[in-house]
Protein backbone atom coordinates (compact mmCIF):
# COMPACT_ATOMS: atom_id res chain seq x y z
CA UNK A 1 0.00 0.00 0.00
CA UNK A 2 2.71 2.41 1.01
CA UNK A 3 4.49 2.19 -2.36
CA UNK A 4 1.59 4.21 -3.75
CA UNK A 5 1.56 6.57 -0.77
CA UNK A 6 2.84 9.95 -1.88
CA UNK A 7 4.77 11.48 1.00
CA UNK A 8 6.11 13.98 -1.49
CA UNK A 9 2.61 15.40 -2.02
CA UNK A 10 2.02 15.57 1.71
CA UNK A 11 5.22 17.54 2.14
CA UNK A 12 4.16 19.74 -0.72
CA UNK A 13 0.85 20.43 1.02
CA UNK A 14 2.37 20.87 4.48
CA UNK A 15 2.02 24.68 4.50
CA UNK A 16 -1.70 24.23 3.83
CA UNK A 17 -2.00 21.67 6.61
CA UNK A 18 -0.05 24.03 8.87
CA UNK A 19 -2.50 26.84 8.19
CA UNK A 20 -5.41 24.48 8.73
CA UNK A 21 -3.93 23.29 12.01
CA UNK A 22 -3.46 26.85 13.25
CA UNK A 23 -7.03 27.72 12.27
CA UNK A 24 -8.40 24.61 13.99
CA UNK A 25 -6.47 25.47 17.17
CA UNK A 26 -7.58 29.06 17.48
CA UNK A 27 -11.16 28.55 16.38
CA UNK A 28 -11.47 25.64 18.82
CA UNK A 29 -9.97 27.75 21.59
CA UNK A 30 -12.36 30.59 20.84
CA UNK A 31 -15.32 28.20 20.62
CA UNK A 32 -14.33 26.65 23.94
CA UNK A 33 -14.29 30.05 25.63
CA UNK A 34 -17.68 30.77 24.05
CA UNK A 35 -18.94 27.37 25.19
CA UNK A 36 -17.77 28.09 28.75
CA UNK A 37 -19.74 31.34 28.76
CA UNK A 38 -22.84 29.63 27.32
CA UNK A 39 -22.39 26.74 29.78
CA UNK A 40 -22.02 28.95 32.85
CA UNK A 41 -25.09 30.99 31.93
CA UNK A 42 -27.18 27.87 31.19
CA UNK A 43 -25.99 26.22 34.39
CA UNK A 44 -26.84 29.30 36.46
CA UNK A 45 -30.32 29.32 34.90
CA UNK A 46 -30.70 25.59 35.48
CA UNK A 47 -29.85 25.89 39.18
CA UNK A 48 -32.57 28.46 39.87
CA UNK A 49 -35.55 27.40 41.91
CA UNK A 50 -38.16 29.05 39.67
CA UNK A 51 -39.30 27.55 36.40
CA UNK A 52 -38.96 30.85 34.56
CA UNK A 53 -35.23 30.38 33.98
CA UNK A 54 -34.92 26.66 34.52
CA UNK A 55 -37.43 25.51 31.89
CA UNK A 56 -35.82 27.30 28.90
CA UNK A 57 -32.35 26.16 30.00
CA UNK A 58 -33.49 22.55 30.26
CA UNK A 59 -35.28 22.73 26.91
CA UNK A 60 -32.20 24.17 25.24
CA UNK A 61 -29.86 21.57 26.73
CA UNK A 62 -32.19 18.75 25.67
CA UNK A 63 -32.59 20.13 22.15
CA UNK A 64 -28.85 20.45 21.63
CA UNK A 65 -28.03 17.06 23.08
CA UNK A 66 -30.78 15.31 21.12
CA UNK A 67 -29.85 16.63 17.66
CA UNK A 68 -26.73 16.10 15.53
CA UNK A 69 -24.17 18.88 15.47
CA UNK A 70 -24.29 18.80 11.68
CA UNK A 71 -28.02 19.63 11.76
CA UNK A 72 -27.34 22.47 14.21
CA UNK A 73 -24.55 23.79 12.03
CA UNK A 74 -26.71 23.80 8.90
CA UNK A 75 -29.60 25.25 10.87
CA UNK A 76 -27.44 28.27 11.72
CA UNK A 77 -25.64 28.41 8.38
CA UNK A 78 -28.79 28.41 6.27
CA UNK A 79 -31.20 29.75 8.88
CA UNK A 80 -29.44 32.89 10.07
CA UNK A 81 -29.33 34.58 6.63
CA UNK A 82 -33.09 34.01 6.34
CA UNK A 83 -33.69 36.13 9.42
CA UNK A 84 -31.29 38.79 8.22
CA UNK A 85 -27.97 37.74 9.77
CA UNK A 86 -25.41 37.16 7.06
CA UNK A 87 -22.26 36.17 8.93
CA UNK A 88 -18.92 34.86 7.67
CA UNK A 89 -18.65 31.05 7.67
CA UNK A 90 -16.00 31.16 10.38
CA UNK A 91 -18.25 33.14 12.71
CA UNK A 92 -21.17 30.78 12.09
CA UNK A 93 -18.86 27.85 12.79
CA UNK A 94 -17.57 29.25 16.09
CA UNK A 95 -21.12 30.14 17.07
CA UNK A 96 -22.36 26.62 16.35
CA UNK A 97 -19.54 24.97 18.29
CA UNK A 98 -20.01 27.34 21.24
CA UNK A 99 -23.77 26.81 21.38
CA UNK A 100 -23.38 23.05 21.02
CA UNK A 101 -20.55 22.49 23.48
CA UNK A 102 -22.10 24.99 25.90
CA UNK A 103 -25.02 22.64 26.49
CA UNK A 104 -22.68 19.81 27.48
CA UNK A 105 -20.51 22.11 29.59
CA UNK A 106 -23.61 23.37 31.44
CA UNK A 107 -24.26 19.80 32.57
CA UNK A 108 -20.61 19.22 33.49
CA UNK A 109 -20.55 22.34 35.68
CA UNK A 110 -23.92 21.47 37.20
CA UNK A 111 -22.69 18.00 38.12
CA UNK A 112 -19.59 19.59 39.68
CA UNK A 113 -21.64 21.97 41.81
CA UNK A 114 -24.12 19.28 42.85
CA UNK A 115 -21.24 17.00 43.86
CA UNK A 116 -20.36 19.38 46.71
CA UNK A 117 -21.80 17.90 49.92
CA UNK A 118 -24.79 19.67 51.46
CA UNK A 119 -22.82 20.16 54.68
CA UNK A 120 -20.44 22.54 52.91
CA UNK A 121 -23.32 24.82 52.00
CA UNK A 122 -24.81 24.54 55.49
CA UNK A 123 -21.49 25.39 57.15
CA UNK A 124 -21.09 28.49 55.01
CA UNK A 125 -24.73 29.51 55.52
CA UNK A 126 -24.31 29.09 59.28
CA UNK A 127 -21.27 31.37 59.26
CA UNK A 128 -23.33 34.18 57.77
CA UNK A 129 -22.09 34.10 54.19
CA UNK A 130 -24.31 35.45 51.43
CA UNK A 131 -25.21 33.31 48.41
CA UNK A 132 -22.48 34.98 46.35
CA UNK A 133 -19.85 34.46 49.06
CA UNK A 134 -20.83 30.80 49.45
CA UNK A 135 -20.48 30.21 45.75
CA UNK A 136 -17.22 32.13 45.39
CA UNK A 137 -15.43 30.96 48.53
CA UNK A 138 -16.75 27.47 49.19
CA UNK A 139 -18.74 25.81 46.40
CA UNK A 140 -17.08 26.90 43.15
CA UNK A 141 -13.44 26.34 44.22
CA UNK A 142 -14.34 22.77 45.14
CA UNK A 143 -16.57 22.24 42.09
CA UNK A 144 -13.79 23.62 39.86
CA UNK A 145 -11.45 20.79 40.81
CA UNK A 146 -13.89 18.02 39.96
CA UNK A 147 -14.91 19.83 36.78
CA UNK A 148 -11.48 20.24 35.16
CA UNK A 149 -11.01 16.66 33.87
CA UNK A 150 -14.46 16.39 32.20
CA UNK A 151 -14.06 19.91 30.79
CA UNK A 152 -10.81 18.89 29.11
CA UNK A 153 -12.62 15.83 27.77
CA UNK A 154 -15.23 18.15 26.31
CA UNK A 155 -12.43 20.28 24.81
CA UNK A 156 -11.11 17.19 23.01
CA UNK A 157 -14.59 16.47 21.65
CA UNK A 158 -14.89 20.07 20.52
CA UNK A 159 -11.61 19.94 18.57
CA UNK A 160 -12.79 16.85 16.71
CA UNK A 161 -16.25 18.36 16.15
CA UNK A 162 -14.62 21.38 14.53
CA UNK A 163 -13.88 19.11 11.55
CA UNK A 164 -17.53 19.57 10.56
CA UNK A 165 -16.84 23.22 9.81
CA UNK A 166 -15.05 22.01 6.67
CA UNK A 167 -18.58 21.42 5.31
CA UNK A 168 -19.32 25.13 5.36
CA UNK A 169 -15.87 25.75 3.77
CA UNK A 170 -14.02 27.04 6.80
CA UNK A 171 -10.33 26.62 5.97
CA UNK A 172 -9.45 24.46 8.95
CA UNK A 173 -7.51 21.20 9.19
CA UNK A 174 -10.08 18.84 7.70
CA UNK A 175 -10.66 21.27 4.83
CA UNK A 176 -6.93 21.07 4.04
CA UNK A 177 -7.24 17.28 3.85
CA UNK A 178 -10.26 17.57 1.60
CA UNK A 179 -8.41 19.90 -0.73
CA UNK A 180 -5.54 17.46 -1.11
CA UNK A 181 -8.04 14.66 -1.64
CA UNK A 182 -9.96 16.47 -4.36
CA UNK A 183 -7.11 18.39 -6.09
CA UNK A 184 -4.82 15.39 -6.45
CA UNK A 185 -7.29 12.53 -5.94
CA UNK A 186 -5.32 11.45 -2.88
CA UNK A 187 -7.89 10.93 -0.11
CA UNK A 188 -5.64 8.51 1.80
CA UNK A 189 -2.81 11.01 1.99
CA UNK A 190 -5.14 13.88 2.85
CA UNK A 191 -7.15 12.23 5.58
CA UNK A 192 -4.32 10.24 7.14
CA UNK A 193 -2.33 13.44 7.49
CA UNK A 194 -5.13 15.29 9.22
CA UNK A 195 -5.73 12.28 11.44
CA UNK A 196 -2.09 12.52 12.52
CA UNK A 197 -2.53 16.22 13.30
CA UNK A 198 -5.71 15.57 15.32
CA UNK A 199 -3.82 12.91 17.26
CA UNK A 200 -1.17 15.53 17.99
CA UNK A 201 -3.81 17.96 19.29
CA UNK A 202 -5.36 15.16 21.36
CA UNK A 203 -2.06 14.38 23.08
CA UNK A 204 -1.53 18.08 23.68
CA UNK A 205 -4.85 18.39 25.50
CA UNK A 206 -4.34 15.12 27.32
CA UNK A 207 -0.95 16.36 28.54
CA UNK A 208 -2.70 19.49 29.78
CA UNK A 209 -5.19 17.31 31.67
CA UNK A 210 -2.39 15.35 33.35
CA UNK A 211 -0.50 18.51 34.31
CA UNK A 212 -3.63 20.19 35.65
CA UNK A 213 -4.73 17.19 37.69
CA UNK A 214 -1.26 16.97 39.22
CA UNK A 215 -1.38 20.68 39.99
CA UNK A 216 -4.90 20.38 41.46
CA UNK A 217 -3.89 17.35 43.46
CA UNK A 218 -1.12 19.26 45.20
CA UNK A 219 -3.21 22.34 45.82
CA UNK A 220 -4.97 21.15 48.94
CA UNK A 221 -5.80 17.62 49.92
CA UNK A 222 -9.39 16.53 49.47
CA UNK A 223 -11.39 14.93 52.22
CA UNK B 1 -10.10 41.42 67.64
CA UNK B 2 -12.05 44.65 67.46
CA UNK B 3 -15.69 45.07 68.41
CA UNK B 4 -18.10 43.39 66.03
CA UNK B 5 -19.24 45.63 63.22
CA UNK B 6 -22.97 45.96 63.54
CA UNK B 7 -25.26 45.62 60.55
CA UNK B 8 -28.45 47.60 60.18
CA UNK B 9 -30.48 44.72 61.61
CA UNK B 10 -29.02 45.41 65.04
CA UNK B 11 -30.45 48.91 64.98
CA UNK B 12 -33.97 47.56 65.25
CA UNK B 13 -35.51 47.64 68.68
CA UNK B 14 -35.19 44.42 70.60
CA UNK B 15 -38.43 42.59 71.11
CA UNK B 16 -40.03 44.18 74.19
CA UNK B 17 -41.18 40.82 75.49
CA UNK B 18 -37.65 39.42 75.23
CA UNK B 19 -36.74 37.27 78.17
CA UNK B 20 -33.90 35.09 76.91
CA UNK B 21 -31.16 34.82 74.35
CA UNK B 22 -33.16 32.11 72.58
CA UNK B 23 -36.95 32.04 72.97
CA UNK B 24 -39.19 29.39 71.47
CA UNK B 25 -42.87 30.20 71.95
CA UNK B 26 -45.34 27.65 70.66
CA UNK B 27 -43.14 26.64 67.76
CA UNK B 28 -44.44 24.02 65.33
CA UNK B 29 -42.77 22.46 62.35
CA UNK B 30 -43.90 19.84 59.87
CA UNK B 31 -42.01 17.73 57.36
CA UNK B 32 -44.94 16.98 55.08
CA UNK B 33 -47.54 15.39 57.32
CA UNK B 34 -45.04 14.69 60.08
CA UNK B 35 -45.22 17.10 63.01
CA UNK B 36 -41.47 17.19 63.83
CA UNK B 37 -41.67 20.00 66.38
CA UNK B 38 -44.77 20.09 68.54
CA UNK B 39 -45.63 23.30 70.33
CA UNK B 40 -42.13 23.93 71.58
CA UNK B 41 -41.76 26.55 74.30
CA UNK B 42 -38.27 26.99 75.67
CA UNK B 43 -36.22 29.93 76.82
CA UNK B 44 -32.44 29.95 77.07
CA UNK B 45 -30.93 32.76 79.13
CA UNK B 46 -27.66 34.47 78.25
CA UNK B 47 -24.65 32.42 79.44
CA UNK B 48 -26.86 29.39 80.02
CA UNK B 49 -25.82 25.94 78.79
CA UNK B 50 -28.71 23.70 77.80
CA UNK B 51 -28.23 20.07 76.81
CA UNK B 52 -30.87 18.55 74.54
CA UNK B 53 -31.23 14.79 74.49
CA UNK B 54 -33.72 12.23 73.33
CA UNK B 55 -34.09 9.25 71.05
CA UNK B 56 -33.15 9.35 67.39
CA UNK B 57 -35.75 11.19 65.35
CA UNK B 58 -37.16 13.06 68.33
CA UNK B 59 -36.51 16.46 66.73
CA UNK B 60 -33.43 17.57 68.73
CA UNK B 61 -31.35 18.48 65.69
CA UNK B 62 -34.30 20.12 63.98
CA UNK B 63 -34.86 22.18 67.12
CA UNK B 64 -31.42 23.75 67.12
CA UNK B 65 -31.26 24.01 63.32
CA UNK B 66 -34.31 26.30 63.50
CA UNK B 67 -32.36 28.77 65.65
CA UNK B 68 -30.07 29.86 62.83
CA UNK B 69 -32.63 29.29 60.12
CA UNK B 70 -31.17 26.11 58.62
CA UNK B 71 -34.74 24.88 59.09
CA UNK B 72 -37.83 27.07 58.85
CA UNK B 73 -40.72 26.97 61.31
CA UNK B 74 -44.37 26.75 60.40
CA UNK B 75 -45.89 28.72 63.26
CA UNK B 76 -45.11 30.09 66.66
CA UNK B 77 -42.42 32.59 67.56
CA UNK B 78 -38.70 32.05 67.70
CA UNK B 79 -36.77 35.07 68.95
CA UNK B 80 -32.98 34.90 68.97
CA UNK B 81 -30.88 37.73 70.36
CA UNK B 82 -33.93 39.99 70.20
CA UNK B 83 -34.67 39.22 66.55
CA UNK B 84 -37.52 37.17 65.21
CA UNK B 85 -36.27 34.25 63.10
CA UNK B 86 -38.08 33.98 59.78
CA UNK B 87 -39.44 37.52 59.99
CA UNK B 88 -38.82 39.30 56.65
CA UNK B 89 -37.54 42.29 58.68
CA UNK B 90 -34.82 40.15 60.25
CA UNK B 91 -31.50 40.05 58.47
CA UNK B 92 -30.82 36.33 58.84
CA UNK B 93 -27.34 36.58 57.33
CA UNK B 94 -26.42 39.11 60.00
CA UNK B 95 -28.09 37.13 62.79
CA UNK B 96 -26.17 34.00 61.75
CA UNK B 97 -22.87 35.77 62.34
CA UNK B 98 -23.83 35.85 66.04
CA UNK B 99 -24.55 32.11 66.14
CA UNK B 100 -21.85 29.47 65.85
CA UNK B 101 -23.00 26.05 64.65
CA UNK B 102 -20.96 22.88 65.13
CA UNK B 103 -22.05 19.95 62.96
CA UNK B 104 -21.90 16.25 63.68
CA UNK B 105 -19.89 15.73 60.47
CA UNK B 106 -17.59 18.77 61.08
CA UNK B 107 -18.16 20.17 57.56
CA UNK B 108 -14.75 21.79 57.38
CA UNK B 109 -13.85 23.26 54.01
CA UNK B 110 -11.57 20.59 52.49
CA UNK B 111 -9.82 23.03 50.14
CA UNK B 112 -8.75 25.30 52.99
CA UNK B 113 -6.13 24.81 55.72
CA UNK B 114 -7.14 24.76 59.38
CA UNK B 115 -6.20 28.43 59.71
CA UNK B 116 -8.05 29.37 56.51
CA UNK B 117 -11.12 27.52 57.77
CA UNK B 118 -11.03 29.65 60.90
CA UNK B 119 -10.35 32.99 59.16
CA UNK B 120 -12.58 32.66 56.07
CA UNK B 121 -15.82 34.03 57.55
CA UNK B 122 -14.15 36.63 59.83
CA UNK B 123 -12.35 38.08 56.80
CA UNK B 124 -15.22 37.95 54.31
CA UNK B 125 -18.27 38.26 56.52
CA UNK B 126 -17.03 40.28 59.52
CA UNK B 127 -14.62 42.23 57.25
CA UNK B 128 -11.79 41.92 59.75
CA UNK B 129 -8.37 42.72 58.22
CA UNK B 130 -6.56 39.54 57.16
CA UNK B 131 -3.53 39.98 59.45
CA UNK B 132 -5.74 40.54 62.45
CA UNK B 133 -7.99 37.59 61.59
CA UNK B 134 -4.97 35.32 61.13
CA UNK B 135 -3.51 36.39 64.46
CA UNK B 136 -6.82 35.66 66.19
CA UNK B 137 -7.14 32.41 64.23
CA UNK B 138 -3.75 31.16 65.39
CA UNK B 139 -4.67 31.98 68.99
CA UNK B 140 -7.95 30.10 68.67
CA UNK B 141 -6.28 27.06 67.15
CA UNK B 142 -3.74 27.14 69.99
CA UNK B 143 -6.62 27.34 72.44
CA UNK B 144 -8.17 24.16 71.05
CA UNK B 145 -4.73 22.49 71.19
CA UNK B 146 -3.91 22.62 67.48
CA UNK B 147 -1.17 25.24 67.34
CA UNK B 148 0.96 22.81 65.31
CA UNK B 149 -1.81 22.14 62.76
CA UNK B 150 -2.52 25.63 61.44
CA UNK B 151 -1.36 24.74 57.93
CA UNK B 152 -2.85 21.23 57.83
CA UNK B 153 -5.75 20.43 55.52
CA UNK B 154 -8.85 18.75 57.03
CA UNK B 155 -8.04 15.45 55.32
CA UNK B 156 -4.74 15.39 57.22
CA UNK B 157 -6.49 15.70 60.60
CA UNK B 158 -8.20 13.12 62.79
CA UNK B 159 -11.92 13.41 63.49
CA UNK B 160 -11.35 14.92 66.90
CA UNK B 161 -8.90 17.43 65.48
CA UNK B 162 -11.32 18.35 62.70
CA UNK B 163 -14.10 18.95 65.19
CA UNK B 164 -11.83 21.16 67.30
CA UNK B 165 -10.99 23.19 64.18
CA UNK B 166 -14.74 23.44 63.52
CA UNK B 167 -15.29 24.82 67.03
CA UNK B 168 -12.43 27.30 66.54
CA UNK B 169 -13.98 28.27 63.20
CA UNK B 170 -17.20 29.23 65.02
CA UNK B 171 -15.38 31.04 67.82
CA UNK B 172 -13.50 33.09 65.22
CA UNK B 173 -16.76 34.91 64.52
CA UNK B 174 -17.04 35.93 68.18
CA UNK B 175 -20.58 34.59 68.38
CA UNK B 176 -23.05 35.24 71.20
CA UNK B 177 -24.51 31.75 70.93
CA UNK B 178 -22.95 28.38 70.13
CA UNK B 179 -25.07 25.48 68.91
CA UNK B 180 -23.71 21.94 68.83
CA UNK B 181 -25.49 19.21 66.84
CA UNK B 182 -24.23 15.87 68.20
CA UNK B 183 -20.62 17.09 68.04
CA UNK B 184 -19.07 13.84 69.26
CA UNK B 185 -21.37 11.26 67.63
CA UNK B 186 -19.14 10.78 64.58
CA UNK B 187 -15.96 10.39 66.62
CA UNK B 188 -13.99 7.38 67.72
CA UNK B 189 -14.31 6.94 71.50
CA UNK B 190 -10.76 8.03 72.28
CA UNK B 191 -11.32 11.36 70.53
CA UNK B 192 -14.53 12.32 72.31
CA UNK B 193 -12.91 13.74 75.42
CA UNK B 194 -10.59 16.10 73.54
CA UNK B 195 -13.64 17.69 71.92
CA UNK B 196 -15.68 17.75 75.13
CA UNK B 197 -12.77 19.42 76.96
CA UNK B 198 -12.83 22.26 74.43
CA UNK B 199 -16.61 22.56 74.78
CA UNK B 200 -16.31 22.70 78.58
CA UNK B 201 -13.74 25.49 78.23
CA UNK B 202 -16.09 27.43 75.93
CA UNK B 203 -18.96 26.96 78.39
CA UNK B 204 -16.86 28.11 81.31
CA UNK B 205 -16.09 31.34 79.48
CA UNK B 206 -19.78 32.17 79.67
CA UNK B 207 -20.99 31.26 76.18
CA UNK B 208 -24.71 30.73 75.68
CA UNK B 209 -24.87 27.15 74.42
CA UNK B 210 -27.38 24.59 73.24
CA UNK B 211 -25.86 21.17 72.85
CA UNK B 212 -27.54 18.12 71.37
CA UNK B 213 -25.64 15.27 72.97
CA UNK B 214 -25.93 12.14 75.05
CA UNK B 215 -22.66 12.82 76.86
CA UNK B 216 -23.89 12.85 80.42
CA UNK B 217 -20.50 13.69 81.89
CA UNK B 218 -20.50 16.88 79.87
CA UNK B 219 -24.09 17.67 80.86
CA UNK B 220 -23.40 17.18 84.55
CA UNK B 221 -20.26 19.27 84.38
CA UNK B 222 -21.47 22.39 82.59
CA UNK B 223 -25.19 22.27 81.78
CA UNK B 224 -27.66 24.23 83.86
CA UNK B 225 -30.50 22.38 82.26
CA UNK B 226 -31.23 19.18 80.39
CA UNK B 227 -34.15 19.11 77.98
CA UNK B 228 -35.52 15.71 77.00
CA UNK B 229 -37.38 15.44 73.72
CA UNK B 230 -39.46 12.63 72.30
CA UNK B 231 -41.54 12.54 69.11
CA UNK B 232 -41.07 16.26 68.47
CA UNK B 233 -42.13 17.50 71.89
CA UNK B 234 -40.27 18.56 75.00
CA UNK B 235 -41.23 15.88 77.51
CA UNK B 236 -39.14 16.87 80.46
CA UNK B 237 -36.67 19.51 81.49
CA UNK B 238 -34.62 19.97 84.63
CA UNK B 239 -31.16 20.23 86.10
CA UNK B 240 -28.76 17.48 85.03
CA UNK B 241 -28.92 15.97 88.48
CA UNK B 242 -32.72 15.93 88.56
CA UNK B 243 -32.94 14.51 85.08
CA UNK B 244 -30.30 11.82 85.24
CA UNK B 245 -30.92 10.73 88.84
CA UNK B 246 -34.68 11.22 89.13
CA UNK B 247 -36.30 11.21 85.69
CA UNK B 248 -39.98 12.07 86.04
CA UNK B 249 -41.56 10.39 83.04
CA UNK B 250 -41.68 6.81 81.81
CA UNK B 251 -40.30 7.85 78.45
CA UNK B 252 -37.24 9.55 79.92
CA UNK B 253 -36.67 6.58 82.25
CA UNK B 254 -36.86 4.19 79.30
CA UNK B 255 -34.46 6.38 77.32
CA UNK B 256 -31.98 6.70 80.16
CA UNK B 257 -32.04 2.98 80.86
CA UNK B 258 -30.95 2.43 77.25
CA UNK B 259 -28.10 4.93 77.19
CA UNK B 260 -26.92 3.99 80.68
CA UNK B 261 -26.93 0.25 80.19
CA UNK B 262 -23.42 0.07 78.80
Amino acid sequence: MLENFSFRTIVEYLPLFGQGLVTTVWLSALSFVGALVVGIVLCAMNLQRGWLFRAPAKAYIDAVRATPLLAQLYFLYFGLPRVGFVLPELVVGILALSLNSGAYIAEIIRAGILSIPRGQVEASVASGMTYAQRMRLVVLPQAFKVTIPPLLGQAIVLVKDSALLSLISVAELTRAGQLLASDRFMPAEGFLTIAAFYLLLYYGLKGLAVVSSRWLGSAGARA
Amino acid sequence: MTANPKGPANMTQPNPTKTGMIDFRGVNKWFGALNVLKDITLSVKPREVVVVCGPSGSGKSTLIRCINGLETIRDGDLVVDGQRVGDPATNMTQLRTEIGFVFQSFNLYPHKTALENVTLAPIHVRKIPRAEAEHAGRELLAKVGLADKVNAYPAQLSGGQQQRVAIARCLGMRPKIMLFDEPTSALDPEMISEVLDVMVAVAEEGMTMMVVTHEMGFARKVAQRVVFMDAGAIVESGTPDEFFSHPKTDRSRAFLSKILRH
